[in-house]
C-alpha cells in the first residue's frame, strides 16, 4: 500500500548515469519566471522538471502503472496525489509528498526507491514546487481530494446529530414496554420477524442477574422471584441490583476494556502501573454512585483543570480520573525521545477517540484518514493538545526507563504522618550517633596508654555496647522501611503549550506545517478558532466531547450499553463508528436511546433501567425458521443470544456459588511497588493471583494475563475493545479438567454441600442444581448424578468410606461447573 | 460457518480468509490449508538468541575491525543509538573458512560451522529497535509500537497444522520480559492461533510443560466417568436450549481435550529417544542439556504435524546481551546453543526432514563493531546477522552485506518486513495476501512493506 515503493529495474540506474547532469541550467532566471502563471516556469517545467520525471517516475506513476494510485505524468494526478495524499503542493514544499520522497529523509518514503536522485536534481524539484509548481495545465480547476471529502464526508449518518423518529406503527402495539420496543419490533416487522417469546422468570433472573452484578442469583433470590406475580417484580429487582455494590464492580470492568486498564506497562518494559488501582477503583465508586456520564467523561479526560471548589477529595477523585490518558502502554526503553513522545501522544489520542467517539484518529497520523475525512492537520491539531499536556515526569535516560507522570494526592494527615515519621527518623539516626560518640570517648579512655586505637573503634566495643548498637540501628532500618509514601495517581496536568507541525508520514524528522489546537474541521468547520495558548486546551476538548454539540459520543456510550446487555451492538464495530465502521442495524432505536441518555442527565442507571425492563431485553432465546432464514446472525435481536459469560464471570460464578467469593471492596492487590518489574530479563514469573476477591480486582498483567483471563478471552489490555469475542477452544477445556483451581473450586464446593448437615444424597444433589443452576434437576439428570456418585464412589481411590464419599461429590461438582448451562447464560 | 473443529470452535470470521487464500472452506480453522504457491517448507523452527548476538563476531567477518581496532568509526553512529559507544573493537575470536563454499564463521560455532553449506546467512538484516522490547516486538510481530499478532500465529492461521490433536504453533520456554506473551501472541486474530507455550525461559527446560495438560489429582478412569457425566448433562441441555453451534462445539472440545491430554504428555517424553541422539542434541553435557532438550522438543513436535515451533534461548543472566564481557558472555551463550544446533540440523537432515522444515537462527538485533566500555558492544539495529536452513533455501550461501565494519546493512538491505515476506514466501505464503480484517482494516504480518528475497531461493 506504500505509494511509491515500487523499484525501479537495475537497467534505469545504468540509463540514469547518462542523462547529461546540466548543471548550469539553472531556471530562475532574472524576471523569477518560475512563477506560477509565467511562460518561462512552463518552460522551466518542459526543459527541466518534466524529463526528470519522465526518467525517474512514469514508469511507476505514469500511464501504464500507478503505484499507489498516484500518477504523475498529468498536473490533476500530481495535485490530487495518490493514496498518501498529494503529491505536489503548490509553494508548500515541505507539505508535497514528491519533494518529501526525493529527499529521502523519510525512511518510510524514499523516490526512487533504489538511489537517490543527485542533489542537483532534487534542488530542482524543490524550487519548482516552491515557485508554485508552474505547469501548462495549471489553469485548470482541480480540487483537492480533502475538500471533496470533508463536504461530502459530513453527510455520513454518524456524523450528524442523532435525531428523534416518529414511534412507529408496529404489528403488535401492546408487546412494546416503551419506544425501544417500538423501533425494535417495527425493524422485525419490516422483515416479517415475529419477536421470540418472553423467556421463563428463572432465565430472566439469571440473565438479569448476571447483567447487572455479574453473578448468579442466589437460590433464594431466583426462588423468590420466580413466585413473585406482582406487576413491579422486575422493578424491584432491578433496582436492588442496580443499588448493590457488585454492579459498579461489574460495570467498571466492562468500562475498563474501553480504556484498556492494566496494572503494569506491558510493552517493552514490564513495570508495575503501582497506583492503576486507584483509577480502577474510582471507576467503580463513579458507576455505583451513577455519575451522570457527561461529568465522567470530562473527569477522564481533563480533571485536573475543573473547578473543585476546595473540596480536596474531589479534586483528588479528578486528579485520578485523568489516569484515563496515562493507562497506555509504553515504550518505556525508547533511546528516541522525540519518538517516544509521539508514540504516547498517538496512544491517548487514539484511545481517546475511540472510546468516546468512535472514530479512528490514529489513522491520520501519517496521512489524511483513508476512509474518514479527517485530515492529518486535524489530527496534529489534537495531538498539539497532548503535547500541551504533561503525561511523562521523563523520558528514558541512559540506563533508565522513561517515567510517568503521577499526580501527588496526599492529604495533609498523608503529610503530617510521613513528616512524623521523618522526625522519628531523624531522632533515631541521631541516637545511634550519640552512642557512638559516647561509647567511642569511653573505650578510647579506657585503652592502655600507647596503644594505638584500632581502625574500627566498634571492633573494640563490649558485647553489652554491640548488642546495644545493633538494637538502635535496627530501629533506623525498620523506620527506614516502614517510611510511608506519599499517595500519588497515575494522571497529567498541563505541560509547557505548543502547536505542533504536521508530521509528514508520521516522522518528527520530516514536519509540514505547525497546525494550531483545534477540533478536527469536520465538527467544528474551517472557520473555528483555534484555541488560545495560555491551556493546553484539553478542557476544552473534553466539554466539546462531553456536550450535545457532538453527534457521537452519546450514540457510541448507548451503543456500548446495549452491546454488553445483548451481546452485539447495534453497531458491530463499537469502537468505529467510521466508514470503514459497520452501519447501525437500526438507527432509530439507536438514536432513540443515545437521546434517552441525554435527556435524563446522561444517568447510566436510567439507561439500564429502560432496557432491562423492556419487552426485548425479556426475550428468550428460543429459535424460529423465519428468524434463523432471514437473520441467522440475530442482528435485529428477533430472539435472546445465548451467551458464554465473560472470564471474570466465570471465575466468580464459581467463586460465589462455591462459597469462597471474598466481597470486600477496592485497594490493590500488587506485590510489587510501583514501577517494579513483573518481568526482567531473567523471565522470572512474579504474578500472584492467589486470592479470592472479584476477578476486577486481580492484577492485570499485560503480555501475561492470569490463565482464567487469557483463555476465556479477556480483553488484551493494551487496546480499546468494546466487543469481546467468544472461543470455543480446546485448551479451555483442559483448563476445566485439570487446573488446580477447579480442583479447589470443586471441593469447595463440594464440602459446602455435604457439611450443610444434609447426608441424603438426592436433598445434596436438589440443593447444587438449585445453587448451580437456579433450578431443580429433571429426573434424568437427577438418576444420571445419582449413578456416578455410585459409581465414582466405587472407583475413588481412597481409603475411608466418607473420603470416597466425598471425593464423588468434588468429581460430581467440577461436571456442575464444567457444563455448558453453568457458563452459557440464555 | 464453523460448526466444529479440533482445536477451535465455534463462529469465526473466516469469510475474509476463504476469500484470499485458495484452498476450499475448511471445516477446521487449524485444518491444513493449501498454499498461495507450492511451499518450499511446510514447517518452521525459530531458534531464538535473546538478547542480541553480535554479528561481527560470528557469521559476519570484518578484516578491517580488525586493522583498525581502537579507531574511530570512519562515519557517523545512528542518529539513535541504545547506549553510549567508544571507538572499533576488533572481534576476540577467530575466523575459519568451512566447507564447499569456504565460507568463515568464528570459533564462537564450531560445531554450527560445520554445517556451513547448509546455511543462508543472511547478513544484512535490518531495522528492529535499539531496545530489546521494541526489538523483540518488531522482530516477532512486525511492529514496535501496535499490539499486533505475532508471525508464528500468522503462519498457523495461513497453514493450519497438519495434527488436530495438537496446537499449530509451540513456543518453548519463551522469555516473558520484552514484550512476554506479545511475541508469540495471537492479537486479533482468533485465539486458536496464538503460541501454546511450554515453560519459561528462567525455568529448567526439563520441567517446561504444556500447562493443564496433566491432572495431578483424578484418575484417567474417573476423569472418563465425569466427561461422560458432562457429555449427558451438555446434551439434556442442548436439547432444551435448542440446536447452537457454540453449545455442541463445547461438547467435543472436552472429548479433544481428553485426547490432547494423552499425546502432548508423549511428546514430552524425551525417555524415548535413543541414546544416540540424546547424545547428539547434548543431552549428556550439563552445559548443553537444556537448550538441548528444547532442539529436541522441536524436533518432536514438527514431526507430528506442529506448524511453527519457536525455541528460546534466554540465559537468565545476561542473555547474549554483552554490553561488558563480551568474550565470557558470548563463549558461554555459545557453548550453550552451539552443539545442539548443530544435533538438530544433523537430526533433521539424517531424517529427510531438513528438505520441507525451515529453521531460523537469530537475536532481536546485532551489536556494533565499536566497543561499549571497553570489552562490550552495544545493540545494533542498523544490520546484523540471521540465519536460514532448509526448507528450499540456497545452502553454503550469504545474502547482503554490512559496511565494512559491520554498522549498516548496506548490501541487499533485508528489512524485518523483508525476512518476514521471505519466510511467507517459503512456506508458500504471499505475504500481501495473508490479511485479517480487523477494525475496519486489512492488516497484514508486513503492514505495508516487505520485499521476499529471491536470490535465496534454491
Amino acid at each position: 500500500m506504500l505509494d511509491m515503493n515500487n523499484h525501479l529495474p537495475k537497467q534505469f540506474f545504468w540509463l540514469f548515469l547518462f542523462i547529461p547532469i546540466l548543471v548550469g541550467s539553472r531556471i530562475i532566471a532574472e524576471e523569477n519566471p518560475s512563477r506560477a502563471g509565467s511562460t518561462a516556469g512552463v518552460e522551466f517545467f518542459e526543459s527541466q522538471i518534466r524529463p526528470l520525471l519522465a526518467t525517474h517516475c512514469y514508469q511507476c506513476h505514469g500511464p501504464e502503472e500507478q503505484e499507489g494510485q498516484l500518477r504523475l505524468d498529468s498536473y490533476a494526478g500530481m495535485i490530487q496525489g495518490g493514496k498518501s495524499g498529494a503529491a505536489v503542493v503548490p509553494q508548500e514544499t515541505a507539505e508535497s509528498l514528491l519533494v518529501i520522497a526525493v529527499g529521502y529523509a523519510n525512511e518510510h518514503l524514499k523516490m526512487p526507491p533504489d538511489d537517490k536522485l543527485p542533489e542537483i536534481e532534487i534542488a530542482k524539484l524543490t524550487e519548482w514546487v516552491a515557485a508554485g509548481a508552474p505547469h501548462p495545465d495549471e489553469h485548470q480547476n482541480v480540487v483537492s481530494k480533502k475538500r471533496l471529502n470533508l463536504e461530502a464526508g459530513r453527510q455520513f449518518w454518524s456524523f450528524q446529530r442523532p435525531q428523534i423518529s416518529p414511534v412507529p406503527a408496529v404489528s403488535q402495539p401492546n408487546w412494546g414496554r416503551s419506544g425501544l420496543d417500538f423501533y425494535l419490533l417495527a425493524r422485525l416487522d419490516d422483515n416479517q420477524l415475529t419477536p421470540a417469546p418472553a423467556a421463563s422468570n428463572r432465565t430472566l433472573i439469571r440473565r438479569l442477574t448476571f447483567n447487572l452484578i455479574g453473578l448468579p442469583p442466589t437460590a433464594g433470590a431466583a426462588a423468590r422471584f420466580a413466585q413473585d406475580r406482582s406487576p413491579d417484580a422486575l422493578a424491584r429487582v432491578t433496582d436492588r441490583l442496580l443499588a448493590s455494590p457488585q454492579y459498579g464492580e461489574r460495570w467498571a470492568r466492562h468500562w475498563l476494556d474501553v480504556v484498556r486498564y492494566a496494572d503494569s506497562n506491558g510493552l517493552d518494559e514490564n513495570i508495575a502501573h503501582g497506583n492503576a488501582w486507584r483509577y480502577r477503583d474510582y471507576v467503580v465508586n463513579a458507576l455505583n454512585t451513577d455519575k451522570s456520564f457527561d461529568v465522567f467523561v470530562r473527569e477522564q479526560i481533563a480533571g485536573d483543570l475543573l473547578a473543585a471548589d476546595d473540596d480536596q477529595q474531589r479534586r483528588f477523585e479528578r486528579l485520578t480520573a485523568t489516569g484515563f490518558l496515562s493507562l497506555g502502554p509504553k515504550v518505556l526503553a525508547e533511546p528516541d525521545a522525540r519518538k517516544m513522545e509521539m508514540d504516547i501522544i498517538d496512544e491517548q489520542l487514539d484511545t481517546l477517540c475511540r472510546s468516546f467517539l468512535g472514530i479512528t484518529m490514529g489513522c491520520a497520523r501519517c496521512h489524511d484518514h483513508k476512509f474518514d475525512p479527517l485530515s492529518s492537520a486535524d489530527y496534529y491539531a489534537l495531538a498539539g493538545i497532548f503535547k500541551s499536556t504533561r503525561t511523562m515526569e521523563n523520558f528514558r535516560k541512559v540506563g533508565a526507563l522513561g517515567k510517568w507522570w503521577e499526580n501527588s494526592i496526599a492529604t495533609d494527615a498523608d503529610h503530617t504522618r510521613k513528616n512524623d515519621h521523618a522526625t522519628q527518623l531523624a531522632a533515631a539516626q541521631a541516637e545511634v550517633a550519640e552512642f557512638i560518640k559516647s561509647t567511642d570517648a569511653a573505650v578510647l579512655a579506657a585503652l592502655p596508654e600507647c596503644t594505638s586505637p584500632p581502625e574500627d573503634v566498634q571492633s573494640i566495643y563490649s558485647a553489652e555496647a554491640k548488642a546495644k548498637l545493633n538494637s538502635l540501628n535496627a530501629v533506623v532500618t525498620d523506620l527506614q522501611a516502614s517510611m510511608p509514601e506519599l499517595p500519588s495517581a497515575m494522571g497529567v496536568q498541563e505541560g509547557d503549550i505548543a502547536n505542533l507541525a504536521v508530521h509528514i508520514r508520521g516522522s518528527y524528522l520530516t514536519l509540514g506545517k505547525v497546525v494550531p489546537r483545534r477540533l478536527p474541521d469536520l465538527f467544528a468547520g474551517t472557520q473555528q478558532a483555534s484555541f488560545d495558548t495560555s491551556t493546553s486546551g484539553r478542557l476544552k476538548f473534553a466539554n466539546w466531547i462531553a456536550s450535545t454539540d457532538n453527534p457521537l459520543t452519546s450514540r457510541v456510550i448507548a451503543n456500548r450499553i446495549w452491546r454488553w446487555h445483548f451481546g452485539q451492538g447495534l453497531v458491530g464495530t463499537t469502537d468505529n463508528f467510521g466508514n470503514l465502521g459497520e452501519r447501525p442495524v437500526n438507527q432509530p432505536l439507536l438514536d432513540w436511546l443515545a437521546l434517552e441518555l441525554e435527556h435524563r442527565q446522561w444517568s447510566i442507571k436510567a439507561l439500564h433501567r429502560t432496557i432491562v425492563t423492556s419487552s426485548s431485553f425479556a426475550m428468550s432465546s428460543q429459535d424460529n425458521e423465519a428468524g434463523s432464514a432471514m437473520d441467522p446472525e440475530n442482528r435485529w435481536q428477533w430472539r435472546a443470544n445465548l451467551r458464554r459469560l465473560e472470564a471474570e464471570s466465570i471465575r466468580d460464578a464459581m467463586l460465589f456459588v462455591s462459597g469462597q467469593l471474598d466481597r470486600s471492596m477496592g485497594g490493590s492487590l500488587l506485590h510489587l511497588k510501583n514501577r517494579g518489574y513483573f518481568f526482567d530479563h531473567t523471565s522470572k514469573d512474579t504474578t500472584s493471583y492467589d486470592s479470592q476477591r472479584r476477578s476486577i480486582y486481580l492484577p492485570i498483567v499485560r503480555n501475561h494475563l492470569y490463565d482464567v483471563f487469557q483463555l476465556f478471552d479477556y480483553s488484551d489490555a493494551g487496546s480499546v475493545v468494546g466487543h469481546r469475542t467468544s472461543s470455543v477452544v480446546a485448551p479451555q477445556a483442559l483448563f476445566m479438567m485439570n487446573s488446580p483451581f477447579m480442583a479447589t473450586t470443586s471441593a469447595a464446593l463440594a464440602e459446602s454441600l455435604v457439611n450443610n448437615a444434609e447426608t441424603n444424597r438426592q436433598a445434596i444433589i436438589q440443593n447444587l442444581f438449585q445453587q448451580a443452576f437456579s433450578r431443580a434437576p429433571s429426573a434424568v439428570e437427577f438418576q444420571n448424578a445419582l449413578d456416578f456418585l455410585n459409581e465414582a464412589t466405587h472407583i475413588a481411590d481412597a481409603e475411608a468410606a466418607a473420603e470416597k464419599e466425598q471425593e464423588a461429590w468434588r468429581l460430581l461438582c467440577q461436571v456442575i461447573l464444567q457444563s455448558n448451562e453453568f457458563i452459557y447464560i440464555e | 460457518m464453523l460448526k466444529a473443529s479440533a482445536l477451535g470452535f465455534g463462529h469465526l470470521a473466516f469469510a475474509d480468509l476463504l476469500n484470499k487464500v485458495p484452498a476450499a472452506a475448511p471445516a477446521n480453522p487449524l485444518a491444513a490449508r493449501q498454499t498461495h504457491f507450492p511451499a518450499r517448507a511446510k514447517r518452521i523452527i525459530f531458534l531464538f538468541m535473546k538478547g542480541g548476538p553480535s554479528h561481527v563476531d560470528t557469521f559476519d567477518r570484518k578484516p578491517k575491525l580488525d586493522r583498525d581496532d581502537g579507531k574511530e568509526l570512519p562515519f557517523d553512529k545512528p542518529r539513535v543509538t541504545f547506549a553510549e559507544t567508544g571507538k572499533l573493537l576488533r572481534s576476540p575470536w577467530k575466523f575459519k573458512h568451512f566447507g564447499q563454499s569456504g565460507i568463515e564463521v568464528s570459533n564462537l560455532f564450531p560445531h554450527v560451522a560445520k554445517h556451513v553449506d547448509d546455511l543462508c546467512i543472511l547478513n544484512s538484516v535490518h531495522g528492529t529497535n535499539p531496545a530489546h522490547g521494541g526489538a523483540c516486538l518488531k522482530l516477532h510481530t512486525g511492529s514496535d509500537n501496535f499490539i499486533r499478532p505475532s508471525m508464528g500465529s500468522w503462519v498457523t492461521y495461513g497453514l493450519g497444522t497438519e495434527n488436530e490433536n495438537l496446537p499449530g504453533f509451540i513456543t518453548i520456554c519463551p522469555t516473558l520480559a520484552h514484550g512476554g506473551v506479545r511475541n508469540f501472541g495471537s492479537a486479533f486474530l482468533p485465539a486458536q492461533y496464538s503460541a501454546t507455550s511450554m515453560g519459561v525461559a528462567s525455568q529448567e527446560a526439563k520441567l517446561a510443560r504444556v500447562k493443564f495438560a496433566k491432572n495431578e489429582v483424578t484418575s484417567k478412569d474417573l476423569q472418563r466417568l465425569q466427561l461422560d457425566l458432562l457429555s449427558k448433562f451438555n446434551h439434556e441441555h442442548l436439547d432444551i436450549s435448542g440446536a447452537h453451534s457454540d453449545l455442541e462445539s463445547r461438547i467435543l472440545s472436552f472429548e479433544l481435550a481428553f485426547r490432547m491430554q494423552h499425546e502432548i504428555p508423549q511428546i514430552e517424553n524425551l525417555a524415548e529417544e535413543s541414546e544416540k541422539t540424546r547424545s547428539l542434541y547434548g543431552l549428556d553435557q550439563a552445559v548443553t542439556e537444556d537448550f538441548g532438550r528444547q532442539c529436541l522438543l522441536a524436533r518432536r513436535f514438527i514431526e507430528r504435524g506442529v506448524r511453527f515451533i519457536q525455541v528460546t534461548h534466554s540465559n537468565t543472566k545476561v542473555q547474549w546481551d554483552q554490553h561488558g564481557d563480551l568474550l565470557n558472555g558470548h563463549n558461554a551463550n555459545a557453548l550453550e546453543v552451539d552443539l545442539p544446533i548443530a544435533g538438530l540440523l544433523t537430526d533433521l537432515k539424517q531424517r529427510g526432514l531438513l528438505e520441507d522444515t525451515l529453521v531460523l537462527w537469530g537475536g532481536e538485533f546485532g551489536r556494533t563493531p565499536v566497543a561499549q566500555g571497553t570489552d562490550g558492544r552495544d545493540h545494533n539495529p542498523e544490520g546484523f546477522t540471521m540465519w536460514l536452513a532448509g526448507g528450499g533455501v540456497k545452502g553454503g550461501f550469504r545474502y547482503g552485506a554490512t559496511d565494512e565494519y559491520g554498522y549498516y546493512a548496506v548490501e541487499n538491505k533485508m528489512h524485518i518486513h523483508d525476512l518476514h515476506a521471505t519466510i511467507l514466501h517459503l512456506l508458500g505464503i504471499d505475504h500481501e495476501q495473508l490479511t485479517y480484517r480487523y477494525a475496519g482494516r486489512d492488516f497484514r504480518l508486513t503492514d505495508v512493506s516487505g520485499r521476499v528475497a529471491q536470490a535465496i531461493l534454491a
